[in-house]
């Protein structure tokens, strides 16, 4: 099968920084695809040349056969873009949150049933500014498939978030996948990116330095020889947080 | 759309925002409604200084008295010295001295004579000579009481029962400019860098929604709360300040509409182009005062010297502002405004070609 993304030496230059310098990656119809590397390492240029956000130097992003540089009005219906940190205008409720976007692609939908996917119906006559960063999170989401997107860019989805907010963060970024949707995220946390990830990108310094299944990542170091220290935990500090608090989700 | 639809609806939340576009040029109205309303009948504040003892300055001095008088007389200031001090800090505009001999009968006449002085500063030249008219005048009937004279010439008022305006028509269209600009520039100037900052407008960039569409849905939104809040001055000038207006209410409607859109445009254009507040605000401090003081938002444009009334004429806002009090207190229509209409037109092209052209999504 074809890939849904295809990103072919992309580059990016800011002044005498090579941001981005010849990345290419695909991405698969349905499959969680993530990119990780420290800060600067050109992650989120990455992400906004895929999303039409900035223009690309050189190379090409083609998505669903569409080239980005070239028809970057299409490819916005394609796409679903989920911000670093979520921000909506305040004094507006969620309902009509849903239906702005909706209305921003030319769409009408009932906005109850994308809230009910996300578990704030019942938020639905409130502001967004008196929401919490979770349920900030889970908005965004829904925000960005009102039009049913066949890709879903996620930049840093769960940071600042707690571990129950994380876990049903998760589950909901795998129902996406269920759907169909090529889901392109980035992420500082290791933990999130072995669970979630169907497929990591290593970036560092504008370069992808590695490019596989978590798995296969972590069998090629240990090939290697790289050993660490061995003490066999039955549980970290995080399982008994969860075990404490409850693994429901808290609102508030 | 439902742009429109969401964000007047979140507007009306926004207990702030309308106190700004609403409440605010309300408060100004009040202002100078009453500062203008007051000054309709013409007074002077004046001091009166008798130095005689004769019946006929004291009855010309009790003639002053009384709540019909043109004089207000100031009786705590007695002594030349005094009405000097006040005269210096315009608390008065002039001092009438009666001299020691005043309505005295000079030796070998029957009847009394003297001879007013009116002291006055070099700031006071107006109200002095009105002032010295307005005596010359009481004098003459005082003298054909004594001396009977025939007056082959003489001068009579007659009052054209055409309409002109009043202080309060030129101050009340410059008010409604004065809201025009609060909404159409201060409303988009503070909305859109905060937008930016939050990632708002980024965050709608990714969507296919395009800039024009974006600025139709705020031009429709703005509009309809500009029309609303201006349409609450109206009822209250013509309620508690007696306007009248005479011309088209549909007319008068349009041609908001369009000025509210063309000045918009500026706060567009403005706002677009900004990162953040700090950018915003003096740029738009720059564009707005000299419009608000040249184009006759709070004093009438005809008081300013000539040459800058030609500057001043072209501005944005001045063909609004006109265009406005033509209409409504004047009663033309849309046809007699078109050089207005075509001011504010050209003005509308060059805005918003600059406004595109500069606006930032971040």
């Amino acid at each position: 099968m074809a890939d849904m993304i295809t990103v072919k030496n992309l580059k990016k230059r800011y002044g005498d920084k090579q941001a981005v310098d010849g990345v290419s990656f695909g991405v698969k119809k349905g499959e969680i695809f993530g990119i990780l590397g420290p800060n600067g390492a050109g992650k989120t240029t990455t992400l906004e040349m895929m999303e039409t956000l900035r223009p690309i130097d050189s190379g090409s992003v083609t998505i669903d056969g569409i080239d980005v540089s070239k028809d970057p009005q299409k490819i916005k219906y394609l796409i679903g873009v989920q911000p670093q940190s979520p921000a909506f205008q305040d004094k507006t409720k969620l309902k009509e949150i849903i239906e702005m976007f909706a209305a921003a692609y030319g769409e009408k939908v009932d906005p109850m049933e994308f809230l009910r996917d996300v578990g704030l119906e019942e938020k639905a006559d409130s502001y967004v500014e008196d929401l919490s960063g979770g349920q900030k999170q889970r908005v965004s989401i829904t925000t960005a498939l009102v039009h049913g997107p066949k890709v879903f860019f996620l930049d840093e989805p769960t940071t600042g978030l707690d571990p129950q907010a994380r876990r049903h963060l998760w589950e909901l970024i795998e129902e996406v996948r269920a759907k169909g949707i090529s889901v392109i995220m980035t992420t500082h946390y290791m933990d999130e990116a072995e669970v979630l990830c169907d497929r990591i990108a290593v970036m560092d310094e504008g370069k992808i330095v590695a490019i596989d299944t978590p798995k296969n990542l972590i069998k090629a170091l240990l090939k290697r020889g790289f050993k660490k220290e061995q003490h066999v935990e039955q549980a970290n500090l995080e399982d008994v947080f969860i075990d404490l608090t409850g693994k429901d989700l808290r609102e508030g | 759309m439902t742009f429109v639809k969401i964000n007047t609806r979140r507007f009306f939340r926004d207990k702030l925002a309308i106190f700004f576009t609403i409440g605010f040029p309300l408060i100004f109205l009040f202002v100078f409604g009453g500062l203008n309303s007051g000054d309709k009948d013409i007074s002077f504040n004046v001091a009166l200084i008798n130095h005689s003892d004769s019946s006929f300055a004291k009855e010309f001095v009790k003639s002053t008295d009384g709540k019909k008088s043109v004089l207000k007389v100031n009786k705590d200031v007695t002594t030349l010295e005094q009405a000097k001090a006040r005269m210096s800090r315009s608390e008065l505009d002039a001092a009438i001295v009666l001299p020691k001999d005043f309505g005295a009968k000079k030796a070998g006449s029957t009847i009394p004579s003297g001879q007013a002085e009116i002291v006055y500063t070099q700031n006071n030249q107006q109200s002095a000579s009105a002032l010295t008219s307005i005596l010359d005048a009481q004098f003459k009937g005082i003298n054909a009481r004594y001396v009977p004279n025939e007056t082959p010439f003489t001068v009579k008022e007659t009052q054209l029962n055409e309409k002109s305006l009043s202080a309060f028509d030129y101050t009340f269209a410059g008010l409604l400019g004065f809201a025009i600009i609060g909404m159409g520039i201060f409303g988009p100037i503070n909305v859109f860098p905060e937008l930016k900052k939050m990632g708002i407008l980024r965050r709608l960039s990714t969507t296919p929604l395009r800039v024009w569409q974006y600025f139709l849905a705020t031009m429709i939104g703005q509009a309809i709360i500009g029309l609303l809040s201006l349409a609450i001055m109206f009822i209250i000038a013509i309620v508690v300040f007696h306007l009248k207006v005479v011309g088209n209410y549909l007319e008068l409607a349009l041609f908001i509409v369009f000025g509210i859109t063309m000045i918009l445009g500026i706060g567009l254009a403005l706002g677009g182009w900004a990162k953040n507040e700090r950018q915003a605000a003096p740029l738009s401090n720059i564009v707005v005062f000299p419009m608000m003081f040249l184009s006759g938002t709070f004093f009438p444009r005809y008081i300013m010297p000539e040459w800058l009334q030609h500057i001043s004429s072209i501005l944005p806002l001045t063909p609004v502002i006109d265009g406005i009090r033509m209409i409504a207190t004047e009663g033309k229509h849309l046809v007699d405004i078109l050089p207005q209409i075509g001011l504010i037109g050209l003005w509308l092209v060059i805005i918003y070609a600059i406004a595109f052209k500069v606006f930032r999504w971040e």
